[in-house]
């Protein structure tokens, strides 16, 4: 009996039908990871040959054709069975024809599978700090980030690596990247930081990706935590520039802003960018809880670098897209979408508002959306097959109107709260305080009848505010906007 | 293109909420109750006359100085107590309209009592004629503790507590 030939698409993790590129992008992602100058475990170099052989195969159209005769034809659709769960719910199947502007809503979710839940593998951290050390960190915040920092460092385990940037008018790297770093050299370092200057956010973003790029592989969570309390000014757009760079290598970023003073709109951009997620650290002693909670959730990632490939229908677009959990932010939807980490104990729940323009007959069906997600998985050799996505409604006028599914509902219940909050900071910046007061008004209506009676009156405080300085008090708005998007997820709030 | 009933903004077909207001606009699958659309019966706050009410896990009644009336409340350790009124965005979960609450200067989201651990608690949600507990006015959200026999004032509609637990 002949040997059993590993199968080529599982080892890619590809369906049969999969296109050339398609093809190019799995090998790239699996020689990226068993690399001989990268794995370390045994048996990955024999992996990595397999995955080169295949590549070598179904790289050339011939070779793949032929290689293709000599497969079993009954599975040519069935794809290899994913470690990751996903599941799909839409607003509505059927929409009416016509041409009046159409509203669908679809919640993704993606989960670990229940067989690799046990495992409960967590991947190594290699992760750096990048600590905005400018003069208006001087005083408690800087000497809580410190305090944080010393934390941080005692509970590393030995195969996590980590490093600390300072930045100001220029960055350097006060704990070089490193896996067991000694501890208390490390704290004296940590103490001996002092502040001064300016925040040069793109030095220190910088700095701080090289320190991760240095041992960044795909079977560790390689991430940058820039913690800062001011805003940039002119390097934004070169800031943006090296996420997608770091997005592209598998890095993350993750911010966490300090008091009222720093650019939340910037900061909640560039860590869209990689699929990161920005906290709100409202006074200097919540840096720790924040910091180690950071901590906690990287080293519960499960799948890493999920990314959204995906195209709409002619005449549709995507509104607006939002992760609910585990971190949840607005997304920027793009070619590719960056949807953030899958942890093991979380799902990662995703929002699309779809809209569908122009004319349409009864009886035709619109794929609304159409791509596939790819992810890796740091505990896992082999690559993660694709997931095909697919959203598809039917006109149809003789319908009976169904409800949307409940999940549905509830996710939008809490993230309507969430963009009226948006609208009421538009007003203000727009001047028409009148209708932010009132936007304010109503927000606040809803949150006391859902029991949040703090968060209620603070708006309802912001509104008087308004109306009577027209403007948000100091930090005013990024409370309510964090507050409102705490929300959505399950667990502890921002009061 | 559908038109919020609570404020008039036009939504396109398929919106769930309106994004103005923030007011659901379409119940969801197999969503029954939901606070902004309450169906009185469900709330076991129908005069004791009217229907039979669990009267085991009654742990207050509300009698309604005014004409003698009961309404004894079962099935929630926390309500809300208001009036009705067209368009109106959250729904009281006693509505006392029937009981000339307009006239008597009710608001329409105007008190919640609440069971916690065994205590009895009003409080006040910022209505415009204020709540009075034997006589005194409440400040505005903050809770206060109910005991028996207790006269409870909503602007002018006076009620007094007998509580069951």
């Amino acid at each position: 009996m002949l040997p059993k030939k590993p199968n080529f698409y599982a080892l890619l993790g590809l369906f049969r039908s999969a296109k050339p590129d398609e093809i190019r992008r799995a090998y790239l992602k699996s020689a990226k990871k068993l690399h001989p100058d990268k794995n370390q475990a045994a048996g990955e170099t024999e992996l990595f040959l397999d995955v080169q052989q295949a590549y070598q195969i179904l790289s050339d159209p011939q070779r793949r054709a032929a290689y293709d005769a000599t497969l079993p034809v009954e599975d040519s659709e069935a794809g290899p069975k994913s470690p990751l769960e996903y599941k799909i719910e839409i607003s509505r199947p059927n929409i009416p024809s016509g041409n009046d502007k159409q509203l669908i809503y679809a919640l993704l979710r993606l989960s670990a599978g229940a067989d690799y839940k046990q495992i409960q593998a967590v991947p190594p951290l290699n992760v750096c700090l990048a600590l905005d050390c400018s003069t208006s960190m001087q005083g408690p915040k800087m000497e809580m980030a410190q305090a944080s920092a010393v934390q941080v460092l005692r509970r590393l385990k030995p195969d996590d690596i980590f490093s600390l940037v300072s930045f100001g008018d220029k960055a350097e790297v006060a704990i070089p990247a490193a896996r067991q770093i000694d501890v208390h050299r490390a704290e004296i370092r940590v103490r001996a930081l002092t502040t001064g200057g300016g925040t040069e956010m793109y030095t220190g973003l910088k700095a701080a990706l090289d320190e991760v790029r240095l041992y960044n592989n795909p079977g560790a969570v390689n991430h940058v935590i820039l913690l800062t309390d001011g805003r940039t000014y002119g390097d934004e757009e070169k800031c943006y520039a090296e996420a997608k760079i770091a997005a592209d290598e598998g890095i993350g970023i993750s911010g966490m802003g300090l008091g009222s003073g720093w650019n939340d709109v910037f900061l909640d951009h560039l860590a869209d960018l990689t699929g990161g997620g920005t906290m709100f650290v409202r006074e200097p002693h919540d840096i720790e809880r924040f910091l180690s909670e950071k901590f906690n959730n990287l080293s519960r990632a499960f799948a890493q670098n999920v990314e959204f490939y995906a195209e709409v229908a002619e005449g549709a677009q995507a509104n607006y897209v939002f992760r609910i959990q585990p971190d949840a932010g607005q997304l920027s939807f793009q070619e590719v979408t960056r949807l953030g980490p899958v942890l093991l104990d979380e799902p990662l729940a995703v929002l699309f508002e779809l809209r569908l323009d122009g004319e349409r007959q009864n009886g035709q069906s619109f794929e609304l959306l159409k791509g596939h997600i790819e992810a890796s998985i740091a505990s896992i050799l082999a690559p993660v097959p694709i997931i095909p996505v697919r959203i598809d409604v039917t006109v149809d006028d003789s319908a009976e109107p169904v409800g949307p599914p409940q999940a549905i509902v509830q996710a939008l219940s809490k993230l309507t709260l969430y963009r009226i909050q948006e609208k009421a900071r538009l007003a203000v910046e727009a001047g028409d305080y009148e209708k932010a007061t009132q936007h304010l008004q109503r927000l606040a209506t809803h949150l006391l009848s859902q029991g949040e009676k703090s968060l209620a009156r603070t708006i309802l405080l912001e509104a008087q505010h308004i109306e009577q300085q027209k403007s948000f008090t100091d930090g005013g708005e990024k409370h309510i906007k964090y507050a409102t998007r705490s929300l959505l997820m399950p667990g502890e709030r921002i009061s | 293109m559908i038109n919020c009933p609570n404020c008039r903004n036009q939504e396109p077909d398929g919106a769930i909420f309106c994004s103005e207001c923030g007011m659901q606009m379409i119940r969801s699958e197999g969503q029954d109750t939901q606070s902004i659309w309450p169906e009185p019966d469900d709330l076991g706050t129908a005069p004791i006359s009217g229907r039979a009410v669990d009267m085991a896990n009654v742990w207050i009644s509300l009698h309604l100085l005014d004409n003698g009336q009961i309404l004894s409340i079962s099935d929630r350790a926390e309500f809300t107590l208001g009036r009705t009124s067209e368009n109106q965005p959250i729904m009281p979960d006693v509505d006392l309209t029937p009981y000339n609450a307009f006239d008597h200067g009710v608001s329409r989201l105007h008190a919640v009592i609440r069971r916690l651990n065994g205590a009895v608690s009003v409080m006040d949600l910022g209505s415009s004629n204020g709540t009075y507990l034997n006589g005194a006015r409440l400040a505005a959200n903050n809770d206060t503790p109910l005991s028996h026999g207790d006269i409870l004032a909503f602007g002018k509609l006076k009620i007094q507590v007998i509580l069951n637990i």
